[in-house]
This record gives C-alpha cells, structure tokens and sequence, in this order.
C-alpha cells in the first residue's frame, strides 16, 4: 500500500509539471487527486484494511502526501493567476514618474525658519517691527547717539534726518521692552538695510535678533543659549568660542565664531585661515538701554544677539555669492 | 590699525610665538584681521652695484652690465634707461619669482648670458615706480638680502579696533594689552628733553576762545631745524605701517602718532602771523585751503586753529598749505592738543573729510598722553633735525578731565557674568591695563581708570574689562531657568508660513526681491497721477536710482525678475512673493507697511513633455491659485471676480479684480500690453497679486463641522445656450439667488462653443446638486424644483437649452 501511494505521489507531481501553471488542468488535477471521491481520499477509504501494525504510519504517510499535494497544485494555481494576469505588452517600470510640481521657498526662507525654530523650542516668541524706522529705536535708544563713532559702523538709508530704513533689528528689541515688562523671550526677524554694496555686500540683507530679560539673566545663560543654538544649527560637534566685542547696546559684547565648516578648522580662504568663522554678534544688554526703556539695570538684566541670515545659508548650502541671493533666478532657487 | 611685531618689541617683551599672540589678541578683543611677513616674498633679491655698462652687440636698446654683490660677479642684461656704472640697484637672482609670477632663470637674452634681473620698484611689488630700475641710496651696502636694506622683514598685523577702544589706536596701545596678556611691565618711551632756548612763552602765545571744542592745547617750539629727508630707521618704520616719509620734521608728527596715539601738527613758526595761535570756531561759510590743495567752505561749529591774521588749520583735522613745513622752515612750533571728540566727528563728517588725525580725536585721545607726546616729539625732531627747543611748553589746559571713581562690587560682578573670579583676580586684571584699584574692601573694589580710558565710567564697563582679561571661556555655560510656558504664536506670521508652504506646494518658488525699486519702475504702471503708489517713500541717500524709493507695490520687482528669468532662459515661470509694501501714512511719521502677496506664472502648465507638458498656462491656471489660496482662509462672505476696477497694469480685457464683500483685495489676469512694453518683456505674463493683510483680517480662525449626510443627492444638469456676453457666473449666481434649500451645490461642467449654436453663442453646462437632510428625495419632488430654475434661467438670459 505504501508502495502505492508513493507511486501516487510520483505521478501527480509529473501531472502537475504537465500541466504548466494552466488552471483548468490544475482544477482537474486537484480533483482526481484530492477531491472527495479522489485517488487519496481513496486510500484513506482502504486505510482500515492494512494491518494495524502498519495502519499509523500508513495514515502519516497519507497526510504527507496530502499537504505536499495540496500546497503544489495551490503554488501551481497561484502562478496561473499571475500569469493570467499578464499584461500583453511589457510593463515597463523606468517610465518616469508623473511628478507633481513643487516650488521652493526661498533659501533665505528656509533659513529664517530654521533658526526660529530652534528658538520657538527654547521658548522665544517672534516679535517683528518697522523697516523703515525711527532713528530713535535704530540708534539712541541702542546707546548710539548723534556723532558717536558707533554710527559708522552701519551705513545709514535715510529716509529723512529721523527717520531711517532700520540698520538692524535690534530696534525691536527697544520698541518690545516699552510695551511689556520682563521676563522677556524673544526673536526678531526681518529685512534690514545698510548702504553698502559690493562684493560681500548687499544694500538690503536679514537679520534675526534674540533678546531674553528677566532676573539674574547672565553672562553664562548668554553663553548657555546660543550653545544650544549653535549645536542645533551646525551640529553638536561643532566648535565655537566667544570672542570679546564691543556693541553700544551691550557690555559686556560677544562675537561668537564657529569652527570653520569648510575646513573643519585647519585654514581655508572661506575663513580668512583663522579656522572660525564670525556668525553672530551678542552681548548683555548696556544698562543705559534698560534705562532708556524704564527698566531698572539693578533689577533686570539680559542679554541679546543678532545674526544674518545670508551669511548663515552661505555657510550651510555653500553658496559663494550673496548677490544670488537677490537675482531669484530659478536655476538658483530651484536647488534648495 | 597696522602694527609691526618689531615696534611692538620696543615696549614691551613678547614672550609669544606670532600665532600665539594673533589668538591672544583676538580674544582680548583686538580681533586681528591680516597678519603677513613683509618682505617674505623678497627671498633671493640681493643688493648689487652695477661696476660695468657695454652696448649689447645684437640690441640696440639692450645694455650688458657687470654687477656685482660684493664677492661675486653676474652679467646682467638690462634695458632700463637708467641703468648706469656705480649705482646700487636690487638684483633678483635665478630662482626668485617676482610678485608679478614670473620665476627667473638664467637665460641668453639675444645671445647674450644674463644671470639675473636689475628690478625697479614696481617689478618687485614696493612701489609704482616701473621707469627704471630701483636706485638704491649710495650708502647701501651690497650683498645683503633686499629686504634687511629695506629695514628687514617683519610681521605685519592689521588688529581690528573697535569703535571704543581709541587707547588701541597706537602701537603702544596695543603693547599695554600685549603686556597685559603675558603678565610682563610696559615699557614708555624715555624722554629726555635738554631745553636750552628761551622761554617759550616769551616767543608764543596760545589763546583757546573755545575750551568746550578744545579743552586742552599744549605746544612746545624748536628753533634751528633742519628740514631734511628722514634717517633711514623713521623713513621705513613708517613704510611698515603704510605711512610715506615726506620729511623728517612731518615725519616725526607721523611716527609720534602711530607710536603713541596722540595726533601732532607742526606748522612753520615763522609763517604764523603774529607767532601766535587762536583757536576758535569759524564762522559760517568761512573758506580754507586744507593742504591737499582743495578750497573748504566751513561751518559755524568748525574749530580752526587761526594765527595773528586767519585760519592755519582745521583743528583736530588738517592743516594748511600757507603754514606747511617746508625745505626753508627754520623754526617748527609742534601742536598737541585734546579736542572734544563730537565736535571733530561733526566736522570731518560734514567736511567729508577724514584723517589718521579725526580718526583718533573723534574716538577720544589721552587729554593726559597730550604732553608725553608732544615731549616726545620735540626729543625725535631734535635728534633728526638739530635745532634747539624753547624752555617749557604751552599747556592751555582751563578745566582738567578728570576721571570718575568706580565703585565695583564683586558679588554683582559675579553673578552677572555667571562666574566664581576671586575678588584678587579682578583686582589684578585692572591692574594689568594701568587702572588703579583700591582693594581695602575686597568686596567693593574702588577703581581709578586712566585717563586713555575714556570709555570706562561706569561699573559695567569694568565687569566688561574684567570678562575680557580673564577670558570669556572662563565663564561657565549655564542656563536661564524657564517657565515652562512656551509663547504664544503669532498668527499673522502663522498665516504666512502657510500661505508660502501651500504656494510652494503649487509649484511656485518664493522670491525675495528688493524693498527698493526705482521711481521709473513704478511709473510704467500706468497708475493715475494721484494713485498713492506713485508717492513712495524716498531714500535721501541711495546708492542708485534702480534703489531709490521704497516699493509700494510687489508688481515691478516680480516683473523684473520675471524678465531677468526669461533673458536666461528660464521659461516656464511660476513665482511668488509675500512681503511687505511701504505706503505713506499723512499723519503719522512713518508709512504703512502692509504684507502683499505676488506672482507670476507663464510657460508652460507641467513642465514634463512627456505628459502633455506643452500646454502653456492660462486665466484659468493663475487664477486656480488664487482661489486655492483663498480658501486657506475660511472666508465665508462673497468672493467676485470682475473686469470692473481691474489695476492699470492689467489688461482689462484679460484680467479681473478680486473683491471679497464689495471691497477690493487684489487682481488677476495678464499684464497690460503698455506695461509689457515699458519693461521690455518678451513673453505674456499671468499675475496675481493680494493685499494679504486685508485678506488676513477678514480670515475665519477655522471651520465648523457639518454632519454628513444621511440621505442620497440627486444630480441634475442644465445645459443652456447663451450670449457670450453672459459670464458663467451670473446664471449660477441667479439660481443661487432662488435660495432654494433643497440645492447643496452648483458647479460649472461645461464650456462649449460651436458653429451649431450660431454667431456669439457658447454653451454652459451647470451640474446641480439637490439633497434635503431628513429625507430622500423623489424624482418628482426635484423635477418640479429643477423645471422652475431651468424656466428662470432661460428667460432672464435670453438662453435656449442644448
């Protein structure tokens, strides 16, 4: 009997190769083998005659065979489902895709977002105010009087004697102060202007201001913030220091200078070969700026920064020349 | 501020390699912006005497000269006409590469062996001098290295100062932060000044009619000089630091203020009328001739230095051409004065005129360093130019600056900088930059800055010193304790970021143009003389015309970058921008600035061939992101598009305003065919254009749910044949106008033009949906509905159904 049965198995695994993945041919072949009054349901039938010795492993046997032969003819139906479904022609697969179009935001754009995000996280709100300005916000109530040599540090657009398109946007931080009382968490970004163009130069530029004020603000909660911020922005290996600056608004005042990202600090032309390149000015705020806003320097303090935003995308996708940025000409815009 | 490593030397020990102090400098706050060897590239240039010229035999304008280096001969060729028989000349030798990039070998020039260059100044880089070759001074000796002749090599920083640090703006300045820096004493120039001649007073007198503007004017005479060029050792000090030797008595006016900050003035005694010296204001209009020749036409707060008859130089600034020193001047009076730094800021700006001299009085000079210099001087002028000086000095000092106590308080200090500094150390690092501290309390230090420290008055400018000297990385990081409440966020600025994520998700790129345009840009839009755009707001001082005005409107930019787009070839345009316009505001000082938002489209739809991509955009694209856009803000009133109050930079013909309510909130359609021809454009272009903060003041925060429905629609099209004179819009409109309840929805399926329909005629489709939310509808129940708005419809327009 068992003999038989392997004989069976034999050939209805021949019958299945037969019948090349037709359906039609499986569906009998799954009919003379398995169906209910099949070859095997057959043998199962004459099972009770063997000798009882014999009967279990008889039975194994049988179920055996029966799994192999039902998962067989099942991959075998499967494959002339496929088949089936064959396309005439070949489909082809390379055919580009239909892609929707997509614009870009503006390099500046995205820059500006992400500096203020990084912000938004550590709490700071953004502010915004005027680009045409009081000379009053730009300049006296950021300790930069008439005739100070300070003033030649930023070329003026002037509007008229007092009024000016703003140098920077440290000015909001004067006009936030006069509306609320610390504690105070913000950044300022916007356009700003300096009258200056060339090379490294353009007349119309972006800047984020930050400004955070409240009791016992430090020197080290300066250094504590843009830490993070530097980290977030240029990653967490990135070297930086703080260099000492002069800012009429602040005192003490920090540039702070990040390893160069071009040379990894060894000395290259993008960094002037000092390894660091300059990517933000800061310090804590001058009491007399407090003082002009009505707060008491005994009783607050706080620091604030600025930097510009060209000059961080220039340094993080590379760009060689500022004035691209002002040109929007696609074949720029659309690499970002 | 250019020092030289050597200078530096004489003042003080420099226990630091270049790199060493480049760093330490910088993070003092002296950032250093250049450093370079001079001379370095000098290497192989010798000094050689010519001792032999012969004709070159196959060039007539080429001599064979002998030179020699003192042990060596060379045979040089030379073509300078100046090359002559015993003159001192530099050789540069096989191997050298000239600044200009050319590397020497020895070469036959026709014919002839010629083992290296004679150079002249401008071959070597020093000089514009490119007539001739380099005659060096007879004395110099041969054979040595170009560069030791030349007062050797040396580094040369350029040490950026910031605009408080006027103390800086010397060589000696900056050696008191290097002495600070390697903890070792600043040495002073020693003075020693022999005075022989008579009184001074008895030769002089100096009246200061305006002390505010002037509140010290010292002065000392030296009689017998003679004027001169400079010793080699003053002459190349002053080439190091960019300064060009004229003669030695101007010479030492020149080395005494890149040595020790204080600008001089040395006029020709005999030449000031009266030998006396006035100074007061000039009056309005006054004119002078500055010794650079030009005639100036002053102020009533210019301060002039004046002799017995009129003005001899403008104080602070320039001198005159009348008092000069000259070949013939015998007898020099040397001015050192401290003159109130505003007002010579004021002057030098409205003069247009800017010094070494204004440089250093606007920031502030030491009122006290005013006599250590002008001692100082007089000691140089004498060792270089004899004569004797007159006994004692003029010092017209009325009212003594004198320098506040500051109280510092080293916990406050502390905490302010986040640090744990000993109450010694601080003392110490004040110490280190000449300030006297009086430590009796140790926790309230008593300070006495000196008087070259005119920007420390107060305690926070002592916490600054104290930061800066012991280093800003000794602070330690920390961080602000937080509330935890995060900010709110600013919904207008959350408007935007929305706005610009969807654009760009239509495909448009961002622009970010200029805020100033051109006054004629905006005059080729064919606005109406009184339109307020035409009145921007001017820039008084503009770099260019192209930047004059403040934009008030985003159309001239987006055209111009569209056009600038097309000249290279980019030619399927889809752009945008949101930003500000600045509108002036009668009242108020300064103009509205209103967010506008802008774009552009033309070319091609899709930009992929494959896919049909050649269709060019129309109307309809343009006008598709409008009203995307749109419906970000939830508005819930009435939206129009007409061809009434369309912009005059549109063609009316193809183009509508948009209004929202009655009120006017932008434009779409093509630009007008004027506009494109006074920008020169090549191409149609599609425009939008929003007054986004009229739109954003009208947005709804959100939408409110509506249940679904539970019952089925029922779907019934109208299609109608009218005049082409009927929008689309004004069938729907009427029938939206029935208020029917039972309609849920309307829409346009269909535009359909054909000869069957006759001249002017088009077809409209409109598919409309009927639903009512508490029951199914019949097919009677609609019938009846959808008869009496197709019967309406036809009679009001005239229309016939297809």
């Amino acid at each position: 009997m068992e003999e038989n049965i392997r004989t069976l198995l034999d050939t209805a695994r021949k019958d299945i190769a037969v019948a090349r993945d037709d359906s039609k041919i499986l569906e009998q072949i799954r009919v003379r083998y398995l169906g209910r009054k099949g070859e095997l349901a057959q043998f199962f039938k004459d099972l009770p005659k063997a000798p009882p010795d014999r009967r279990p492993d008889i039975g194994k046997l049988l179920n055996e065979v029966k799994i192999e032969l039902e998962q067989q003819i099942s991959e075998a139906l499967d494959r002339a489902g496929a088949q089936q479904n064959r396309p005439k022609t070949p489909f082809d697969v390379t055919v580009p895709g239909r892609k929707p179009l997509v614009g870009r935001l503006h390099p500046i754009t995205q820059t500006m977002l992400e500096i203020s995000r990084i912000f938004h996280r550590l709490g700071f709100e953004t502010v915004e105010g005027p680009e045409v300005e009081l000379d009053y916000y730009n300049f006296e109530a950021l300790n930069i009087p008439k005739d100070h040599p300070a003033r030649d540090m930023q070329d003026t657009f002037y509007v008229s004697e007092d009024i000016v398109l703003r140098t920077h946007t440290s000015p909001i931080q004067v006009r936030v102060m006069e509306k609320r009382q610390p504690p105070i968490r913000i950044i300022a970004p916007g356009k700003t202007y300096r009258r200056d163009s060339d090379v490294t130069h353009t007349p119309m530029f972006h800047q984020v201001e930050g400004l955070m004020v409240g009791d016992n603000i430090s020197f080290g909660d300066l250094k504590g913030i843009l830490t993070i911020f530097v980290h977030q922005m240029f990653g967490q290996n990135i070297g930086l220091r703080f260099r000492p600056s002069f800012f009429p608004f602040t005192e003490p005042s920090a540039e702070v200078d990040i390893q160069c990202v071009i040379c990894g600090g060894s000395g290259c032309r993008v960094c002037s070969q000092t390894g660091w390149l300059e990517i933000l000015g800061s310090g804590m705020v001058d009491p007399e700026v407090f003082k002009m806003v009505g707060y008491d320097p005994e009783v607050v303090t706080g620091f604030a920064f600025g930097m510009g935003i060209e000059r961080i995308a220039m340094l993080k996708y590379g760009i060689d020349d500022l004035r691209l940025f002002f040109e929007n000409d696609l074949r720029f815009l659309r690499q970002f | 501020m250019i020092v030289t490593v050597k200078w530096l030397r004489d003042f003080v020990d420099l226990r630091l390699s270049v790199e060493e102090l480049i760093d330490r400098l910088t993070m003092v706050g002296l950032e250093v912006d250049a450093v370079h060897e001079r001379f370095a590239h000098l290497e192989g240039v010798i000094t050689a005497r010519v001792e032999l010229v012969r004709k070159h035999p196959n060039a007539d304008r080429l001599r064979l000269c002998e030179v020699t280096d003192g042990s060596r001969r060379y045979q040089i060729v030379c073509g300078a006409p100046n090359v002559r028989e015993g003159v001192i000349a530099p050789l540069a030798l096989a191997g050298v590469t000239l600044p200009g990039g050319v590397t020497l070998r020895e070469a036959r020039v026709r014919g002839e062996l010629s083992e290296g260059m004679l150079c002249s100044q401008k071959e070597l880089g020093l000089g514009e001098d490119a007539d001739g070759i380099w005659l060096l001074p007879q004395d110099t000796p041969i054979g040595a290295p170009l560069a030791d002749a030349l007062g050797g090599t040396d580094t040369i920083l350029d040490v950026s100062i910031t605009p408080n640090r006027a103390d800086c703006l010397s060589i000696l300045g900056i050696a008191r932060e290097v002495a600070a820096i390697c903890n070792s004493p600043l040495r002073y120039p020693s003075i020693a000044l022999e005075e022989t001649g008579p009184t001074i007073d008895s030769l002089a007198s100096v009246t200061v009619e305006n002390p505010a503007g002037c509140p010290r004017y010292a002065a000392r005479l030296i009689q017998g000089v003679t004027i001169g060029p400079s010793p080699q050792w003053l002459s190349k000090r002053l080439e190091a630091v960019g300064v060009r030797s004229i003669n030695n008595i101007v010479d030492i006016t020149n080395y005494v203020l890149m040595e020790m900050g204080q600008p001089l003035h040395a006029f020709d005694f005999d030449r000031l009328a009266g030998h006396r010296i006035v100074v007061r204001s000039a009056q309005e209009n006054e004119r002078f001739t500055t010794l650079d020749g030009v005639e100036r036409t002053l102020f009533d707060d210019t301060l002039l230095i004046c002799d017995g008859q009129g003005p001899v130089a403008i104080a602070g600034i320039m001198g005159g051409l009348d008092s000069e020193i000259s070949s013939d001047t015998r007898r020099v009076l040397i001015e050192s004065a401290y003159f109130q730094p505003q007002s010579i800021r004021r002057s030098s700006k409205k003069l247009g005129l800017r010094t070494e001299s204004s440089y250093r009085f606007e920031r502030g000079v030491d009122p006290e360093g005013v006599i250590r210099a002008l001692d100082r001087a007089a000691q140089l002028m004498m060792e270089v130019g004899g004569g004797e000086p007159a006994t004692g000095r003029i010092d017209v000092y009325p009212n003594p600056i004198v320098m506040p106590t500051l109280a510092l308080r080293v916990d406050r200090t502390n905490r302010f900088l986040g640090t744990d500094f000993k109450s010694s150390e601080m003392a110490g690092a004040l110490r280190s930059i000449e300030m006297q501290v009086d430590d009796s309390d140790p926790q309230a230090l008593r300070v006495n800055p000196p008087a070259f420290r005119q920007d420390v008055v107060r305690e926070v400018d002592l916490t600054e010193e104290i930061a800066r000297l012991l280093g800003y990385d000794r602070v330690p990081v920390s961080y602000p304790k937080s509330s935890g409440i995060s900010a709110p966020q600013d919904p207008h600025l959350r408007m935007r970021e929305e706005v610009r994520a969807l654009l760009q998700g239509f495909g448009l790129n961002e622009l970010v143009t200029y805020s100033f345009i051109s006054r004629q840009a905006l005059s080729k839009l064919r606005l109406p003389s009184d339109d307020p755009r035409l009145h921007p707001v001017e820039i008084m001082n503009p770099i260019s015309d192209e930047q004059a005005v403040m934009r008030t409107s985003l159309i001239p930019g987006l055209i111009e970058t569209a056009q600038h787009n097309l000249d290279h070839r980019n030619e399927d345009l889809k752009l945008f921008e949101l930003s500000r316009v600045f509108i002036p505001s009668g009242e108020k000082p300064l103009p509205d600035e209103h967010y506008h938002l802008a774009g552009v489209m033309a070319g091609k739809r899709y930009s992929y061939p494959l896919y049909g991509g050649e269709e060019e955009v129309d109307y309809t694209d343009v006008k598709g992101v409008v009203e995307q856009t749109m419906d970000l803000f939830h508005l819930d009133g009435e939206m129009r598009y007409r061809t009434e109050n369309v912009p005059p930079y549109m063609d009316p013909w193809r183009s509508a305003s948009i209004s929202y309510n009655g009120e006017i909130i932008g434009a779409v359609g093509q630009v007008h065919p004027e506009v494109e021809k006074a920008f020169d454009l090549k191409k149609k272009l599609l425009i939008f254009e929003l007054d986004f903060d009229q739109v954003f003041a009208r947005k709804r925060h959100h939408p409110m749910y509506k249940p679904l429905p539970k019952f089925p629609s029922v779907v019934r099209d109208m299609a109608i044949v009218v005049d082409e004179s009927v929008p689309v819009q004004e069938p729907l409109d009427l029938i939206l106008s029935q208020h029917e309840h039972l309609l849920e929805a309307i829409e346009v399926f269909d535009v359909y033009r054909s000869a069957q329909f006759g001249e002017g005629k088009k077809s409209i489709g409109y598919r409309l949906v009927y639903r009512a939310l508490d029951r199914s509808l019949t097919d009677e129940e609609v019938n009846s509905i959808h008869t009496q708005m197709v019967k309406k419809v036809l009679n009001t327009y005239d229309a016939s159904l297809r």
